[in-house]
């Protein structure tokens, strides 16, 4: 666990991440007992996976999945959501800023779940779903969108433009 | 006019006279109906382009956000696509198109762990699917109600410069023959009754 965490490069939210997600799994699987790395297989920021063997970070995923559905049915009541730990301003702004809301969100309450837990499977599993976050985060791209968004309104256009 | 022969008959002016009549009586009929269509193909064309106008209204009130929807984890085009265009059977300037009712949406169920954005954008979707929908319905009634404009304005230059002009052209043709028969009828009368009278005298 120290030798992996020795050689990964660290993150930062604001920054593209330097390694894939593949390359993180590959030098995982080498690293961790099969044990461990099954652990680390089901942590996952998407599929909110709540079982992951490490308290603080099954909390946060519940709690991130409670508040997600919370939100969608204040949305479909019309009223406020009432969040367990999601704060309300997070929920603020377009969907695009939003999101990135709500992932800095979640990239800081890792960063507090990983506070002094230093070379612990804790680490590990934060620093995929950090991974997982940065990732997802450098992913959303305007031009990109936009032709996601043509695709399934305009399919016939799309291809012309092809 | 010029190699249709005609039956220089009071019978064949009287018809002549009936075809003009009801010429003249259907012409201001299919002339108001090119009028009538032309005002609705117009009207149909304004709204398609408000309609697209509308489209463009909500991609740019999107474009702040739709960089969301390149995100790695969700592939939007399998929540959502297009079941069936409901429409129903209208009648516009005397044509059955088919008029825009709704669209049947296949939309694949939000499940807990799905990104909030994908619900905006859903929605976004469905509103310019819809919008969309409408468009190719209103083309449709557009080139049913041309086919129709194509043939009012082919009867009204058949009747202008076929029917109507034939018509008068027949009747003033049969009324002159007729009128020379006359004459020669009532002439060779008086030559037959003057030769009768020299005859006598002699």
């Amino acid at each position: 666990m120290v030798y992996l965490m020795t050689s990964l490069p660290s993150l930062s939210f604001d920054q593209a991440p330097p390694i894939s997600i593949n390359e993180f799994n590959d030098e995982a699987k080498k690293q961790l007992s099969s044990r461990h790395f099954k652990l680390l297989q089901s942590t996952d920021i998407q599929k909110l996976e709540t079982n992951v063997g490490v308290k603080s970070i099954s909390s946060l995923l519940k709690d991130i999945k409670e508040d997600l559905s919370e939100v969608r049915k204040a949305k479909v009541q019309n009223r406020q959501a009432k969040t367990e730990r999601l704060p309300n301003a997070a929920l603020r702004g377009n969907p695009l800023e939003r999101e990135l809301n709500i992932m800095r969100w979640q990239w800081q309450e890792l960063q507090d779940i990983e506070a002094g837990k230093t070379f612990s499977l804790t680490e590990v599993l934060v620093y995929k779903l950090k991974l997982q976050l940065v990732t997802r985060a450098f992913s959303f791209d305007e031009k990109q969108g936009a032709k996601v968004l043509a695709s399934v309104v305009n399919p016939g256009k799309n291809k012309e433009d092809k | 006019m010029a190699g249709i022969k005609i039956k220089y008959t009071k019978t064949e002016r009287a018809r002549q006279k009936k075809i003009l009549k009801v010429s003249e009586r259907m012409l201001p009929l299919f002339e108001a109906m090119e009028k009538s269509l032309m005002a609705t193909i117009n009207t149909i064309a304004e709204r398609i382009e408000q309609i697209r106008e509308e489209i463009e209204k909500n991609r740019i009130a999107a474009e702040p956000w739709t960089a969301v929807m390149s995100d790695s984890l969700v592939n939007i085009d399998e929540f959502i696509s297009v079941n069936k265009i409901i429409t129903k059977t209208i009648d516009v300037a005397g044509v059955r198109v088919q008029q825009y009712v709704k669209v049947d949406f296949n939309v694949m169920p939000i499940n807990e762990d799905t990104p909030l954005w994908v619900d905006d954008a859903i929605e976004l979707m469905q509103e310019q699917l819809q919008l969309l929908a409408e468009i190719e319905c209103l083309k449709e009634q557009i080139e049913l109600l041309e086919e129709e404009l194509l043939d009012v304005r082919a009867r009204v230059k058949l009747f202008e410069n076929r029917r109507i002009p034939n018509a008068k052209l027949a009747i003033r043709k049969i009324g002159q023959k007729l009128q020379d028969d006359e004459r020669l009828t009532i002439a060779t009368a008086k030559v037959v009754k003057t030769s009768k009278l020299l005859e006598g005298k002699l």
